[in-house]
């Protein structure tokens, strides 16, 4: 029943979709008509039928309606409710139609948000997005479909991936989801705006707002991730340059590069063809994303679905898209007005123009990074594997320059600045960062080539920021998020420096010794759970003044039969203190790993802070 | 399953009679991060506990006790494996674009504004 219900809707949306694409084009002549007429009714329903289908995947889910193949495989009656909701979209036919939910709702928002816009610019903008819903509901019905049936109906399913079954994961794919989609309507918009020789201002005014809607949920749901990372898979980092968190960072670099662009062009009217180039990159990153991740070629932790021949349909549906979005730009290019000045060597406009440099420069490390090994293998079978080093070395000496570029550009003027603007004050700063690092490092004892410039730099951006807040000149949302920016690389850097780790394989009874505490392990006692069997250890943790205790489980799950390791972390404003307990083949012996994070939890609150930064700037603008 | 939860018992009680491990040594950590372990899905040496991983561990710490230096251990490791082992790739005629491209394209780009610039 449910099924029907689910597949019906869908074909509904799909007819809709074509309508709208064949209407379009003979609306786009008629000048007068507006488009809250039929195209606004055939969105209505489109989206009304996506939602439905949703809802029907969701009750299939809870009430688990084995006769669904994607219940079947997904969940299981034993999970808890909430993970037979979350378990909605962590497979994935699921995931897709939620990419297609988003997709029509933010269409719908779009429609009914730009009624003060041209005709013309509208209707393309819809066009071009039913085009990406077209592709995704094909996608959805012929390979993926999320409403299959089974017969006769199975007793009971086999269950959600125990790693998955987790609050913060949870929420993570719909959270990133919304910001890759949002880039979809940056990209449609940008079309449109290139053909209908719209590119100006105006548009910067209106596309503003979807940059930074999706800007921020992609930073938020890049954070849940990592600290999903941070205390599920229990190594204590919280980011491994693994190629699907690669991804999820590359549109962010774009985005990022694009907002700061799309400023200028709704101040000065510069920037045109970047700005479009940038919107329709953006896009492509967010669609490969979707594509590396679901066709399995990506060896990693994340692809817990994959199919090849998936992957060849998006990566046809990615090569139109593509094309289709060059073919255009270089036809419609010259619509552009081509106001081209110079601008001035020191300027608002230059330093935004070396944050677009740098961030390109940080998008092409990861992009090479990710792809690279995937083509040499295509070419010659060799097997290279890129991962943490390779980042480190190429990212961190730019990302020297990149601070203090950071530090100065933001007080710059429009148009045209004085040179000696690099002023005494900053000087000041400077000098003050250098003493700083140099006695920080010096009582750590750590002398890594780059520590010490980079120390510099970070500390530098981190003053100027602080010192920005007094500063009238530039707006409170844009120093948020700066300074929160700031943190974040001091917050990781102290942590990379200071944080301590003790590795051993104890029983219980155990006493270790580790720099000035002593960790004792102190019992182990069997829980029963729901869905999970738990070996629940205890651990004290104590040095001359206090002692914490830390209780790490074994779980072992039993729909599907997994084992999970589920750290203890106590956290505080100062430091983390991680404990990690792995089972091992031998005699009652467990691998205890205990570590000592400084300011993880800084971290976590510089990422919210960036992001409340942008949620300001929308509040501001619209309320 | 509560057989599997048993036998981590009797493990556990036996357990007293055995010997206990040493703990790895800081080198064994530090090369083990730049590992790619090979039967796991995206999970470095040092970070993964299953056999595949444990026993290069010990080996890793056996070619230390042997005298080995951290390049000699990796050659080990790359001949026996292959390069797709380490993390962190040589340059080599297959990788040198890896490493280039990104610097290209950086200097390409700062060429770019350059050209948009002007110092009056």
């Amino acid at each position: 029943m449910l099924n029907q219900i689910g597949n019906y809707s869908l074909y509904i949306a799909l007819l809709s979709s074509i309508l709208i694409i064949i209407q379009s084009p003979i609306l786009l002549n008629r000048n007068n008509i507006n488009v809250s007429g039929r195209i606004f009714s055939l969105i209505s329903i489109q989206s009304l039928m996506i939602i439905i289908s949703f809802i029907a995947l969701i009750i299939a889910f809870i009430i688990s309606d084995f006769s669904n193949e994607t219940v079947y495989n997904n969940s299981h009656t034993s999970k808890p409710l909430f993970y037979k909701i979350s378990g909605t979209w962590g497979n994935h036919e699921g995931s897709l139609l939620l990419w297609l939910l988003v997709l029509s709702i933010f269409l719908l928002i779009f429609t009914i948000t730009s009624k003060s816009l041209s005709n013309k610019y509208r209707i393309l903008t819809l066009f071009f997005q039913e085009i990406i819903i077209l592709g995704f509901l094909l996608f959805i019905l012929f390979t993926s479909n999320p409403f299959m049936s089974l017969f006769p109906i199975p007793n009971e399913g086999t269950g959600l991936n125990p790693l998955l079954q987790d609050p913060a994961l949870a929420i993570h794919p719909p959270i990133l989801y919304l910001g890759y989609v949002g880039t979809s309507i940056i990209f449609s918009s940008s079309l449109a705006a290139l053909i209908s020789g719209s590119v100006n201002k105006t548009w910067a005014k209106h596309i503003k707002n979807w940059v930074l809607v999706s800007w921020i949920f992609l930073s938020i749901g890049i954070l849940l991730g990592s600290i999903w990372a941070y205390y599920e898979l229990g190594w204590g980092g919280f980011w491994f340059w693994d190629p699907v968190e690669n991804v999820s960072l590359m549109p962010w670099f774009c985005l990022t590069a694009l907002f700061h662009t799309i400023l200028i062009l709704e101040k000065r009217e510069m920037f045109h063809s970047w700005a479009v180039i940038l919107s329709i990159t953006t896009f492509s990153l967010s669609m490969s994303g979707t594509f590396l991740v679901r066709s399995g070629i990506l060896n990693s932790i994340h692809t817990f679905a994959n199919d090849p021949s998936r992957g060849v349909f998006i990566l046809c549906f990615l090569f139109i898209l593509i094309t289709l979005s060059i073919f255009i730009y270089f036809f419609y290019q010259n619509k552009i007005k081509n106001n081209f000045t110079k601008t001035y060597i020191v300027s608002k406009e230059t330093a935004v123009l070396v944050n677009n440099l740098f961030m390109m420069f940080f998008l092409s490390v990861v992009l090479i990074g990710t792809v690279y090994p995937i083509f040499l293998e295509v070419v010659n079978n060799d097997k290279i594997s890129v991962g943490p080093p390779f980042y480190h070395k190429l990212i961190v000496p730019f990302l020297i320059p990149f601070l203090i570029f950071m530090a100065i550009g933001p007080n710059l003027n429009w148009i045209k600045d004085k040179i000696n603007k690099i002023n005494l004050q900053q000087l000041l700063f400077f000098i003050l960062s250098i003493i700083i690092s140099f006695i920080f490092l010096k009582r750590v004892g750590i002398s890594y080539l780059f520590s010490l410039p980079l120390f510099i730099a970070s500390i530098f951006l981190f003053l100027i920021t602080i010192k920005d807040f007094s500063v009238k000149k530039t707006n409170l949302s844009q120093k948020i998020s700066h300074f929160g920016f700031s943190l974040f690389i001091l917050s990781v850097l102290v942590n990379g420096v200071l944080a301590k780790e003790y590795s051993s394989n104890m029983k219980v009874g155990d006493e270790r010794k580790f720099l000035n505490k002593t960790i004792k392990f102190e019992s182990l006692k069997i829980n029963e759970s729901k869905n999970y069997q738990s070996l629940e250890a205890n651990f004290k943790i104590s040095d001359k003044n206090n002692s914490i205790n830390l209780k790490p489980e074994i779980r072992v799950y039993d729909q599907p039969q997994t084992i999970t390791s589920e750290a203890d972390i106590e956290s505080t404003l100062y430091s983390d203190n991680f404990l990690v307990l792995n089972i091992l083949k031998n005699d009652g012996f467990y691998n205890v790993r205990y570590q000592i994070k400084p300011f993880m939890i800084w971290i976590w609150i510089s990422i919210i802070l960036i992001s409340f930064g942008g949620i300001l700037s929308i509040v501001k603008r619209n309320g | 399953m509560k057989i599997k939860i048993l036998v981590l018992i009797i493990f556990y009680l036996i357990g007293s009679l055995n010997l206990s491990y040493a703990a790895n040594s800081e080198k064994v950590d530090q090369i083990s991060k730049n590992l790619r372990c090979l039967i796991c899905q995206g999970q470095s040496i040092y970070d993964s506990q299953s056999d595949f991983a444990l026993s290069m561990k010990i080996l890793i710490q056996n070619k230390i006790d042997e005298g080995k230096n951290n390049e000699q251990i990796y050659d080990f490791l790359k001949s026996k494996y292959g390069e797709w082992i380490v993390y962190d790739p040589e340059i080599t005629k297959n990788t040198f674009l890896l490493w280039l491209l990104p610097l290209i394209l950086f200097v390409f780009g700062a060429i770019l504004i350059i050209r948009k610039v002007s110092i009056k």
